[in-house]
């Protein structure tokens, strides 16, 4: 359904090129569940906002091509690309109060998009507002549909933002880091609805995140990045039984397990991310990696079999060595 | 917890803290807001008690009044057996040496126009009577406690990264080789791959020295991975008290069995075999708490009680119940259950 291919974003800073997303390629199908996981300026973000087209700085350049059910979204005029966005592909961000203007209700910011893609009466926009409302959960959604935001808790919020996506029937939703303002309970309720969408709707949806475990919850597939490049991607069974990039081995690691003993010590990644200004030549997670050698040195591609693929030198039998050490290390610091 | 202390070396004993917000010219006029109610919790040397609940629940608040940045408004806070809860200023000089605080945000609480050597050195100055040399030696003992360079020493936060400036903030923390130190979400504003040395850090401080911590998060694996007993809160009552283990394999109280299910495990098989306390809704206004027990409005126990049972969680404010040695529920229906 979206098919990302050579992707690249820089942006032009008094420091040089920076490269936020270096030629990145994947696709997302339909009713499909897309994980993208990294660290902040991983390129997650900025990959996705180049497919909805909202990256309007002068200075970005943008390079490759966004392919949305045939049609080329890359280079598309605004006034084209207004009509694919929010109808056909629509986005929630991770911080519902900067989505939402202050000075409306959201029934009628919700019966705004309505309005705008569909030519329907005033009325039948408002009802279809709390239609929208209540099947995102929102109790008393005729009562909620006249309320200003500051009037709502940061769940509702979300699910009003979710609401006002979810307005034009997309087919597919792209979300940026969606529970992480939000509290542990209400993000299981959250997620839930994300769900749900899938079930009811049909969308297909992006989940850019952080956590490991909201993946592991809800994605079908999982893309992890790291410093602009994705580092490994997979079926999510796949990815996590056997995960093939040490980045995914130390992100799994340095997260505290919920259950079994407690490791002494927490499995932490040496170093920093790099700097986008100044990226080494080879693998770009080569400065932090354990398992470095000579070969390191050129970049990696990506590649793999059977849709699970990593961008790394390690041999088969090298990773899972590296693999197996690693259980055996945590068994014995813990 | 210390087998040879006799004595919590802090305590609270039915504290309180309240806010008020609004005023003349706001609708419903003045109100007040229990931001913490009547709370008790002892904090013994050398252990790591786990402050955790949802925004807005008080954990911060409550981490905030022990180390008396807040006045408290009611209620005794004894450190070494002492009420400091009413001291004035100057009375409590000598103890916030003892006591000291790590932020949440290590972008927000280091002075951008000053240098890392003089940030450091600054509560060294503060709590006077040491020379020049003195300072300075122990500036660079700091800095290489925390893992930080001391060629770095000229340097100005913003040329460090999120991790490296909470290790500088932890390093202004230990300066004065305090017994107690708060740390108010010290790891939620950085990158998971940070995340774990900077715990890393917290660990070998504490083991160096007889330290205790009181870790305010909302991460309950953080949480489980440091602390040794950890204190659950929801809109300013502590509910639920245990030692890190019994809580995480016995958890009694509805809203704690809650709070752990509903925390993403990165493991999809795990994650299916889990059984999961659903709650719905969000917390409710502090300003206006329900009766009774503060949770029932959310609780998916309350929800199953028979109509009598019910009424005792609407009229009765439960107390805290003994469920095992060191571990305390204020639920009238409290019952152990391993939801992980």
């Amino acid at each position: 359904m979206l098919q990302v291919s050579g992707l690249s974003v820089s942006f032009r800073s008094e420091h040089g090129l920076v490269r936020a997303v270096d030629n990145v390629s994947f696709d997302v199908g339909e009713r499909e569940i897309l994980g993208v996981v990294g660290e902040s300026g991983s390129g997650k973000t900025i990959s996705l906002l180049s497919v909805m087209g909202l990256i309007n700085d002068p200075n970005a350049v943008i390079e490759g091509s966004i392919v949305y059910k045939g049609r080329e979204l890359l280079g598309l005029p605004q006034r084209e690309l207004r009509h694919v966005r929010g109808k056909e592909i629509a986005m929630i961000f991770q911080d519902p109060m900067t989505a939402l203007t202050p000075v409306y209700t959201i029934g009628w910011q919700i019966a705004e998009q309505v309005l705008t893609h569909n030519a329907v009466s005033r009325r039948a926009a408002r009802a279809r507002a709390i239609e929208l409302l209540s099947a995102v959960g929102i109790p008393n959604p005729d009562v909620s549909v006249d309320r200003y935001p500051h009037q709502l808790s940061g769940g509702m919020r979300q699910r009003a933002v979710i609401a006002m996506a979810l307005s034009c029937n997309p087919s597919l939703l792209i979300a940026d880091e969606p529970t992480t303002a939000l509290d542990v309970t209400v993000q299981a309720q959250i997620l839930e609805l994300i769900q749900k969408l899938r079930r009811d709707f049909g969308s297909a949806v992006v989940l850019i995140t952080h956590d490991m475990g909201v993946v592991a919850e809800v994605a079908d597939r999982v893309q992890v990045m790291y410093a602009g490049r994705i580092v490994e991607r997979g079926a999510k069974r796949d990815l996590f039984k056997a995960p093939r990039h040490p980045y995914t081995w130390g992100l799994l690691d340095s997260i505290p397990p919920l259950d079994g003993p407690r490791p002494r010590r927490l499995k932490s990644i040496a170093g920093m991310p790099p700097s986008l200004l100044d990226l080494p030549t080879g693998c770009a997670f080569g400065p932090r990696c354990r398992y470095r050698f000579d070969k390191c040195d050129e970049r990696p591609g990506l590649a793999g079999s059977g849709g699970h693929d990593s961008a790394c030198f390690l041999s088969p039998d090298a990773r899972a060595a590296a693999w197996s050490g690693r259980l055996l290390d945590n068994k014995a610091v813990s | 917890m210390n087998g040879a202390a006799t004595a919590p070396l802090l305590e609270a004993v039915g504290l309180s803290k309240n806010f008020s917000i609004g005023g003349r010219l706001s609708p419903g006029g003045r109100k007040t807001v229990r931001a913490v109610d009547n709370v008790s919790l002892q904090v013994w040397p050398g252990e790591t008690v786990g402050l955790v609940g949802e925004s807005g629940c008080g954990k911060s608040t409550l981490g905030r009044c022990l180390v008396r940045l807040y006045d408290v408004t009611s209620g005794q806070l004894r450190f070494k057996g002492e009420d400091i809860s009413q001291y004035g200023r100057r009375q409590l000089r000598p103890i916030r040496e003892e006591m000291q605080m790590v932020f949440q945000d290590p972008y927000a609480s280091l002075n951008p126009r000053r240098r890392v050597g003089d940030l450091i050195a600054e509560p060294l100055r503060v709590h006077g009577r040491r020379s020049r040399a003195e300072i300075a030696a122990r500036v660079r003992e700091l800095m290489g406690l925390v893992g930080l360079s001391t060629d770095q020493l000229e340097r100005f936060p913003h040329e460090f990264s999120g991790g490296q400036r909470q290790r500088i903030g932890i390093a202004r923390a230990l300066a004065l080789r305090p017994k107690v130190l708060v740390l108010d979400e010290p790891v939620s504003a950085l990158d998971v791959s940070i995340r774990a040395g900077i715990l890393n850090l917290l660990q070998d401080a504490q083991a160096a020295r007889d330290l205790s911590y009181v870790f305010v998060s909302h991460d309950l694996s953080v949480v489980r991975h440091i602390a040794t007993r950890v204190a659950v809160m929801y809109l300013g009552k502590i509910v639920e008290v245990a030692p890190v283990e019994q809580l995480f394999t016995a958890a009694a109280h509805p809203y704690t069995q809650a709070l752990i299910s509903a925390i993403p495990v990165p493991d999809p098989r795990k994650e299916r075999s889990r059984r999961r306390v659903v709650v719905t809704g969000d917390v409710p206004s502090a300003v206006n708490p329900p009766t009774g027990c503060r949770f029932r409005t959310r609780c998916p126990k309350f929800a199953t009680l028979s109509e009598d049972k019910a009424e005792r969680c609407i009229n009765e404010e439960p107390a805290r119940l003994q469920q095992e040695v060191d571990h305390v529920a204020a639920c009238h229906y409290a019952a152990a259950e391993e939801v992980v």
